[in-house]
């Protein structure tokens, strides 16, 4: 953080190497979700209109194979960063699930129905992030070994009868409607629509975020760069 | 008086002399069958082969034509005996619309000459059939009537005058089987390939054109009304254009396999036949046309697999779960979100 951000009262949340995979990862999904929806839904108007859009079924399966190979790379390159880097590893920390988050969870709901009286304290990454980063990781993972399952179909089915070959193609499908459905209803509502963060929240785009919004959102982890001397 | 007999023997005369044409007709008849009427009236043609023109009264008899005379189609015969070989009949002298004769007319005329059979004809291919390769020479019948050339139980074995290994094939295939125990829904080969407006199965006006076979097939194979008086499911066509075969095919992939492409063209049968293309021992090499190295993994499981199906087990069940998770899942985000927003206000007013 330099001397002119915190001084303009602004603290890094996401650092470059983040950025860049985070927005890859926008991008990716994006293209997968496109060319993956229209497939399952072939019988919608705008759905077949889409796979004109991409040049046929063929070319739609070879997008979807093309931005499916690029989201594993990025998977795996977040897998080494994550377990490799100075900063992987703290931030790999920070997103452990802890029984912290739990109690924060159930916390966070009473307080919100009114039952409780005071609104959970959390740190760097709460249960909301943890919940959003998980679950994708969780995703991306099923979904690419469906999904890989089902490119190599013949090689599967050597291994595998064909009925786990229809079990995987379910699990694509919805995984990647599950996905789709937790990225708007949570992520979407938690960086953009949030009260605190309406319109938008600047971190992926610029990596910054204002230490008041720390101090608000995140207490325990503005204590800390606090107790650090950083702020 | 007299006059009146005068006009009396006139009009007798005209009235004798009114069926003139029939008549003479009936003469040429006559006079034709003096020659072809005789058995052994036979002709030896160059290569040595022999050519029955044997023709007698009786050869139009019980036909739709049985009415007409030799020369209402043989209309080029004008004087007996004929010098030259007469030319091949064409049945659109009558056969055209607004015909005096009453012939029955369709646009199936201008349809055979667009068919590859028509179009065989008109580049010069003289094994090409014309209207009385398929339809009969003298012994024509309506096509309702099952001794006709052309009915549903007589096509196969007239097509199959040319296409005779095709015959063979069809004969002993489930629809061959069905036709020839008279079972009528069950498919000839005007069943799939039309009548008329037959075309080669590489031309895109083909009813068995890659894109297209899915569709002919389902004509009758979608029809529970038809499916189940045999006991076969009905459900088979939307299985596979859920599928990624039918989802290809319907976007125009030629390549993809289609119903022939696993079940067989002309020799389709049963699965439990130990010859048929789709019995599960057989599944390896089906599917190994276009997947090769394909396993008897291929046969684990229902091919036509039906999500939404009980009988489907476990995929059903999984659909089952991830179809509720999804709902679970998005209300609870929705609900989520009021909640937090509700919470939040709480909190930016102060509240405790």
């Amino acid at each position: 953080m330099s001397k002119a951000d915190l001084a303009a009262g602004r603290v890094i949340r996401m650092s470059l190497l983040f950025r860049v995979q985070h927005f890859l990862l926008t991008m990716i999904l994006l293209v997968l979700a496109v060319t993956g929806f229209a497939l399952m839904y072939h019988d919608n108007a705008v759905a077949q209109a889409v796979i004109r859009l991409e040049g046929g079924v063929q070319n739609r399966g070879i997008v979807h194979r093309i931005a499916a190979v690029l989201l594993m790379a990025n998977l795996v390159y977040h897998i080494f960063y994550m377990l490799l880097s100075r900063e992987g590893k703290s931030e790999f920390r920070d997103f452990l699930v802890t029984r912290k988050d739990v109690g924060d969870f159930v916390q966070a709901f009473r307080y919100n129905v009114g039952l409780g009286s005071e609104y959970p304290r959390v740190g760097r990454y709460g249960f909301k992030e943890k919940f959003q980063y998980w679950g994708t990781a969780i995703g991306i993972v099923l979904i690419a070994c469906t999904g890989f399952m089902l490119w190599a179909e013949t090689f599967s089915m050597r291994i595998f009868p064909k009925f786990v070959l229809d079990l995987a193609l379910i699990i694509h499908g919805y995984q990647g409607l599950l996905g789709f459905v937790l990225l708007f209803l949570w992520h979407l509502y938690n960086v953009h629509l949030h009260p605190s963060v309406f319109p938008m929240n600047p971190a992926w785009l610029t990596g910054k975020v204002t230490a008041e919004w720390v101090r608000q959102e995140h207490p325990l982890e503005y204590e800390k760069l606090k107790g650090e001397g950083l702020l | 008086m007299r006059k009146f007999v005068a006009v009396a023997i006139l009009l007798g005369c005209a009235a004798l002399a009114a069926p003139v044409p029939g008549a003479r007709a009936a003469i040429s008849l006559e006079k034709c069958t003096l020659c072809h009427g005789k058995p052994e009236f036979r002709k030896l043609l160059v290569n040595g082969a022999i050519r029955d023109v044997f023709a007698t009264e009786d050869s139009l008899k019980g036909s739709v034509h049985e009415k007409k005379v030799c020369t209402d189609c043989h209309f080029d015969v004008s004087e007996i005996p004929h010098r030259e070989h007469p030319k091949r009949v064409t049945c659109t002298h009558c056969h055209f619309k607004g015909n005096k004769e009453g012939a029955p007319q369709s646009d199936n005329v201008l349809a055979y000459f667009d068919s590859a059979h028509g179009k065989a004809i008109a580049a010069g291919n003289t094994k090409a059939p014309l209207c009385q390769d398929c339809h009969g020479d003298h012994q024509i019948l309506k096509v309702k009537d099952a001794g006709s050339k052309v009915s549903r139980f007589q096509v196969a074995e007239t097509c199959g005058r040319c296409h005779m290994e095709i015959y063979a094939r069809y004969k002993t295939s489930i629809h061959g089987v069905a036709v020839a125990k008279g079972v009528a829904e069950a498919p000839s080969c005007t069943g799939c390939h039309g009548e008329h407006r037959i075309y080669a199965r590489t031309d895109p006006k083909s009813t068995v054109y890659p894109t297209h076979v899915s569709e002919q097939c389902s004509k009758c194979h979608a029809s529970i009304a038809i499916m189940s008086k045999f006991g076969i499911e009905a459900e088979q066509v939307a299985t596979y254009n859920e599928s990624f075969h039918g989802v290809a095919n319907k976007f125009g992939s030629r390549t993809v396999a289609n119903c022939s492409s696993c079940h067989g063209v002309h020799d389709i049968r049963p699965p439990d036949d130990p010859l048929s293309s789709v019995n599960p021992r057989n599944i390896p090499t089906t599917c190994g046309k276009c997947h090769p190295g394909a396993t008897a993994n291929f046969a684990v499981g229902k091919i036509h697999v039906d999500a939404k199906k009980k009988e489907s087990g476990i995929i059903y069940w999984t659909a089952t779960f991830f179809k509720y998770l999804t709902i679970g899942t998005m209300l609870a985000l929705i609900v989520h979100i009021f909640l937090d927003m509700y919470g939040r206000t709480r909190r930016l007013r102060g509240e405790q």
